[in-house]
C-alpha cells in the first residue's frame, strides 16, 4: 500500500467499511507509518458520532437485571480471564510448594519427632513464599493500530514476567513483534512473538524492575538489537 | 444516613471506570450502565433492528466493559465513546457473521426513496451534544448519509454498498469521504471541538 491508497481507504476504515484483506493491509500501513496514526484518530472520532444518532430507545428493566446478575455474581469472584487463568495456574508453584511441604511433614513425623523443629523451619519457608508470591498486572497503552489491543504483563516475584496480548494488529510480512525492557535510556531485547491467534502469551526474556519501561515495536523477522521503528505499545513499572 | 450509592452520581466517568477495573466495584459499573445504557441500546436496536438481538449485544458489550475495564485510555475519547465503540464493533461482528434479516430489509430500504435527513434526526435529543451531531448529520446530502448509515450501522463493505446502491466504488468511497468531510466542518463552522 502506498500514501494515494492510503487515503483512498482511511474513511472507510474508520467506518468499519473495508473487507477483510483491505483492512489489514491498511493496518500493517499505519504500523509502519505511525506518523499516519492522527489522521486516523480524528477521522476515527467524527465517524464514531454517528453512535449518537439513533433515536432514542429506552432499553428494557430486564436487560439491567440480567447484566447486573452476571456482575454481581462475578465481582464476588476474584477478577480471573480465561487465557490469563490458565497461566497463573502454570505459575502458580506456590501451591505445589504447599503440597510438598505437607507431604514432607507428614513423613518427618512419622519417622522422627525429633525432627519436628526442622519441619517448622519448611514450614516458615514455604509462607515466606507464600508471602512473596504476589503478583500484579501492568496494562500497556496502545497507539496506532495497536489502540485496540489489550496487553498486559505479569510480574510474579522470582519469576519471568509474562506478556499477554489480545487483538493485536497482524504484522507485515517479514515482520514481527519485539518486546523490550528499557532501564534507564537503553533498550534490551526481550522476546519476539507474532499474534497468530486472538491472544498471544509470551515470556519476556529480562526481569522488570521499578521504574523500567516496557515496549513493543515491529522489527524485521528475527528481531533486531534497537528499536528501529518507534514503540506502538509501552507501559512504565 | 447517606445512601453510598449516591455517591457514584457525583463520580466522573473515568473514575467509575477505575473503580470497576481496580475494586471489580459492580455499583460503579451500574452507575456506567445507567448513564449510557440508553445510547448504548439505541445504537443496538438501530444495527440489530429487533429486540432480543439489541438487547444480546447490550448485555455482550456491558459484559465486556466489566471484565475489560482495565484497558480503557482516557487518550482514546471518553468513557461513552468508548463503550458505544464496543457496542457498534461487536454489532459489526454479529451482521457479518449472519445474514440477518436487517440486512435484507436494507436493501429493500435502499432501492426506496430516502427519507429526508431531517425527519430521520426527528427524535428529541437528550443533550445539546446529540443536537449538535444531529445538525451536523442534517448538513448531509440525504446520499452521503445513506452511505454512511449502511457502513456504519448495517455492516456493509464499500464493495457492498456499491453494489447494493448501483453506484460506481469510487462513488461510495467519495461519498464516505465528503460525508465524514462535511460533518467535521460542521463543527469546525461552529467553532466547536469535534465531541469525543
Amino acid at each position: 500500500m502506498d500514501h494515494a491508497r492510503f487515503d483512498e481507504l482511511k474513511d472507510a476504515y474508520v467506518l468499519g467499511a473495508l473487507p477483510e484483506r483491505e483492512r489489514r493491509e491498511l493496518e500493517e500501513y499505519l504500523a509502519a507509518h505511525p506518523e499516519r496514526q492522527a489522521e486516523i484518530e480524528e477521522l476515527s472520532s467524527v465517524a464514531s458520532l454517528l453512535a449518537l444518532s439513533p433515536p432514542e430507545q429506552p432499553p428494557p428493566p430486564e436487560l439491567r437485571r440480567n447484566i447486573m446478575s452476571v456482575v454481581a455474581s462475578e465481582a464476588q469472584r476474584p477478577p480471573t480471564r480465561t487465557w490469563l487463568s490458565g497461566i497463573t495456574e502454570l505459575l502458580s508453584v506456590k501451591n505445589l510448594a504447599l503440597g510438598a511441604a505437607a507431604v514432607l511433614v507428614i513423613g518427618l513425623f512419622v519417622w522422627n519427632l525429633l525432627l519436628q523443629e526442622q519441619v517448622q523451619d519448611l514450614q516458615g519457608e514455604v509462607a515466606s513464599l507464600q508471602d512473596s508470591q504476589e503478583s500484579r498486572m501492568v496494562a500497556l497503552a496502545g497507539t496506532g493500530a495497536a489502540q485496540q489491543a489489550q496487553v498486559e504483563v505479569m510480574i510474579v516475584e522470582d519469576h519471568k514476567p509474562v506478556l499477554m496480548a489480545e487483538d493485536m494488529p497482524r504484522v507485515p510480512e517479514n515482520k514481527t513483534y519485539q518486546i523490550w525492557v528499557i532501564e534507564g535510556d537503553v533498550p534490551q531485547p526481550s522476546g519476539l512473538f507474532e499474534p497468530d491467534a486472538d491472544t498471544v502469551a509470551v515470556v519476556v526474556k529480562k526481569p522488570l524492575d521499578k521504574g523500567d519501561v516496557i515496549a513493543i515495536t515491529i522489527e524485521p523477522d528475527g528481531g533486531s538489537k534497537q528499536p528501529t521503528t518507534d514503540p506502538m505499545l509501552t507501559a512504565k513499572l | 444516613m447517606v445512601d453510598p450509592r449516591k455517591k457514584y452520581l457525583l463520580l466522573a466517568d473515568e473514575d467509575l471506570i477505575s473503580l470497576v477495573a481496580g475494586e471489580r466495584d459492580a455499583e460503579a459499573f451500574a452507575a456506567l450502565y445507567d448513564r449510557h445504557g440508553r445510547a448504548a441500546y439505541s445504537l443496538s436496536y438501530r444495527m440489530m433492528g429487533e429486540k432480543q438481538a439489541a438487547e444480546d449485544l447490550v448485555q455482550d458489550a456491558f459484559l465486556k466493559v466489566w471484565r475489560g475495564a482495565g484497558s480503557y485510555r482516557t487518550e482514546r475519547g471518553s468513557v461513552r465513546t468508548w463503550i458505544l465503540s464496543i457496542v457498534h464493533n461487536r454489532g459489526i461482528d454479529q451482521l457479518r457473521s449472519t445474514a440477518s434479516r436487517r440486512r435484507t430489509q436494507d436493501r429493500v430500504e435502499a432501492s426506496a426513496p430516502t427519507s429526508q435527513p431531517s425527519e430521520a434526526f426527528a427524535e428529541a435529543w437528550r443533550n445539546s451534544q446529540r443536537e449538535q451531531v444531529r445538525a451536523a448529520l442534517g448538513t448531509l446530502p440525504k446520499e452521503q448519509l445513506k452511505i454512511l448509515e449502511l457502513a456504519y450501522f448495517s455492516g456493509y463493505t464499500h464493495v457492498e454498498i456499491s453494489e447494493l446502491l448501483d453506484l460506481p466504488l469510487g462513488t461510495v468511497k467519495g461519498r464516505m469521504r465528503l460525508g465524514l468531510k462535511k460533518i467535521r466542518d460542521y463543527f469546525d463552522s461552529q467553532d466547536v471541538a469535534v465531541p469525543r
